[in-house]
């Protein structure tokens, strides 16, 4: 044992007594310390942590040496050693940012994740404000995605009710403080802030997802899509996993195909048994002449590839008949039926019925055309199937091809890309599909009328709990040109 | 009310130290006497900052420094009654960093400075966590 003296600094001198220095009898620092901390209550928790290490804003000297340097609180001491307790001093100028975040500290309630989560199944909002980058890497479980950036833009669009509770989060908890002052700018009565962030929520092991994303090229590629609400990156990213089967690589199909494709649909399947006619050429706009000849699925594939190289073009090279129609259609979210002939009009219309998925109609003659959605699973309102409004096909005299009747070339242009907005729509939920509509154009008046076309009850495909009564080939029954 | 008396010529000492340190944060201590109604300040010195890497906006005051003044204060019958620091070309209110590493029972004086010169020059002693802004008394009652 050795006799020290261990000065004390002014901030520890309330627990001492008031008295400057102190002696006591210990063969090491850490004795030195435990001794003073038993004379003096108060004096030990202030220079040591509950582990018995030195806090770090503590730095303790024998003589002129930090003791972190010799051997820590095991540091050996000699007879009249000096040990001086000296407080780390350390501080730094105020930046505006500081002054921001501790006025938002104090006017914005603040939740733990924990908490949060809690709260988020009471009905709360997670909103997540970091960007798109940091998002990929993982979000909250059911959190709404909106970043910094459009925050105040499109917050009413996500979040319509101002009164909902709304917990807003970051990687840290800094920057949602900022968002969710401007949320409470905008109206939200109830916004707190997620203490921690994101770092935070994951180290409390709180449940989190990686969110599917855009990559950055399909970012640039589909920007307008994404500046759009309605469509926005969940959108896009639904379109992107949606499956289209195109009917024809025809007039309509051409249009319908190449914006299809330039939106981002992620699948496009196309049936065409034909090869590309120099006929075709004044208005199939997906093929050249270079490609005279070639099967039109392939041409197709060609235009549609060098638009859109992320799109998987599937080519369907067949006619269709009653034993392939449902296999070919199997996969497909919806069908844009571009057909120019009635038995596949039929086919076309039974599958869909049977399959139950939208089949997006389109027909020219001359000057003429027609749009509508037969769709009688839509689930807003029973809509008719084709066989509703004409249960079975005209007679072959009475139903004249392009090929026979002529048809103005920008015409299929015009009403293949209806038909491309309404499978977009479809597929989107947005808007109010042509289903039990259908869309008439007369371009020689320039206008378009609107007939109302009511489902048959007594529908043979599609009346209330009929069996299906099978696929007809009518191409066997009837001789229909092809053009 | 606690206050902290700084005679004139330390009040001086400390605003030509940061002006001389301007941009960088300059830091030291406040050497004189506990009263029962707040801190007496005799002089003024100055010390080194360590944290070179950040020294426009940050300071650590060299431990060894402290060790060197406090045994000087002492040795003349004084003590380290408080810290002084610039803030350059910000406001002399403390910093979130000011707070989370100040001690209570000091007097903390912070001089505001800017390239014009010296903005203002405050006061702040810790309170249970909160920093409470403190008078500057010119001389000792």
């Amino acid at each position: 044992m050795s006799s020290v003296t261990v000065r004390i600094p002014t901030p520890l001198r309330p627990f001492t007594g008031g008295a400057d220095q102190v002696y006591v009898q210990a063969r090491t620092v850490g004795e030195a310390l435990t001794a003073l901390g038993s004379a003096h209550s108060g004096v030990l928790e202030r220079v040591m942590d509950p582990g018995g290490e030195l806090r770090n804003f503590v730095n303790v000297y024998r003589g002129r040496d930090n003791v972190r340097s010799l051997n820590g609180l095991a540091t050996p001491l000699a007879e009249n050693d000096v040990i001086s307790i000296v407080p780390a001093v350390a501080g730094g100028a105020r930046k505006g940012k500081d002054r921001r975040l501790a006025e938002l500290r104090a006017n914005i309630s603040q939740v733990t994740p924990g908490e949060a989560v809690r709260l988020q199944g009471k009905g709360a909002a997670v909103l997540d404000v970091r960007e798109a980058d940091e998002v990929a890497q993982g979000s909250p479980v059911g959190a709404y995605r909106l970043g910094r950036g459009y925050l105040e833009l499109r917050a009413e669009e996500v979040l319509p009710d101002l009164g909902r509770t709304v917990l807003v989060l970051c990687a840290t908890g800094a920057r949602s403080l900022f968002a969710a002052e401007g949320l409470q700018r905008l109206g939200y009565r109830d916004v707190r802030n997620v203490t921690g962030g994101f770092a935070r929520w994951k180290n409390d092991g709180l449940p989190f997802e990686i969110p599917r994303v855009l990559d950055v090229e399909a970012r640039e590629r589909y920007s307008r899509h994404l500046l759009m609400p309605e469509v926005g990156e969940a959108g896009q990213l639904k379109l992107l996993d949606s499956k289209v089967l195109l009917i024809g690589a025809g007039g309509l199909g051409s249009p319908a195909a190449y914006y299809l494709a330039a939106a981002g649909i992620g699948t496009i399947g196309i049936v065409d048994d034909d090869v590309v006619d120099r006929t075709n050429l004044q208005r199939q706009i997906l093929h050249t002449d270079a490609r005279v000849g070639a099967p039109k699925v392939e041409s197709a594939r060609q235009a549609l590839e060098a638009l859109n190289p992320s799109v998987r073009v599937v080519a369907h090279r067949l006619r269709l008949d009653s034993s392939n129609v449902e296999e070919t259609f199997s996969g497909y979210d919806l069908i844009v039926d571009g057909s120019d002939n009635f038995p596949t009009r039929y086919l076309v219309n039974d599958a869909c019925v049977k399959l139950g998925i939208a089949n997006v109609h389109g027909a020219v003659y001359r000057f003429e055309g027609q749009v509508a959605v037969f769709w009688p699973a839509y689930n807003k309102r029973r809509g008719p199937c084709y066989r509703c409004l004409y249960p079975e096909p005209p007679p072959p005299e009475l139903a004249p091809s392009c090929a026979e009747a002529g048809v103005l070339g920008i015409l299929p242009g015009v009403i293949g890309l209806l038909e491309a907005v309404e499978a977009i729509k479809i597929l989107l939920g947005v808007g109010e599909p042509l289903v039990g509509r259908m869309l008439y154009y007369d371009a020689l008046r320039a206008s378009f009328t609107e007939l109302k076309l009511d489902p048959d009850p007594a529908c043979r495909y599609c009346g209330e709990g009929v069996e299906f009564p099978g696929y007809v080939d009518y191409e066997k029954l009837c001789s229909v040109s092809n053009a | 009310m606690m206050s902290l008396y700084l005679p004139d010529h330390a009040r001086a000492q400390l605003e030509e130290m940061a002006r001389a340190g301007y941009p960088l944060e300059t830091c030291g201590l406040l050497i004189g006497m506990t009263r029962h109604d707040g801190s007496e300040v005799r002089r003024v010195a100055q010390a080194r900052n360590l944290n070179q890497e950040r020294a426009h906006d940050r300071y650590e005051l060299d431990p060894q420094d402290f060790l060197q003044i406090d045994e000087r204060a002492r040795a003349e019958g004084f003590e380290v009654v408080g810290v002084w620091h610039s803030h350059p070309d910000h406001p002399a209110h403390p910093s979130e960093t000011d707070r989370a590493g100040a001690w209570e029972g000091w007097a903390y004086v912070i001089v505001s400075v800017t390239s014009d010169g010296i903005a203002e020059l405050r006061c702040w002693r810790l309170n249970s966590e909160q920093f409470v802004e403190e008078p500057i008394e010119p001389c000792p009652r």
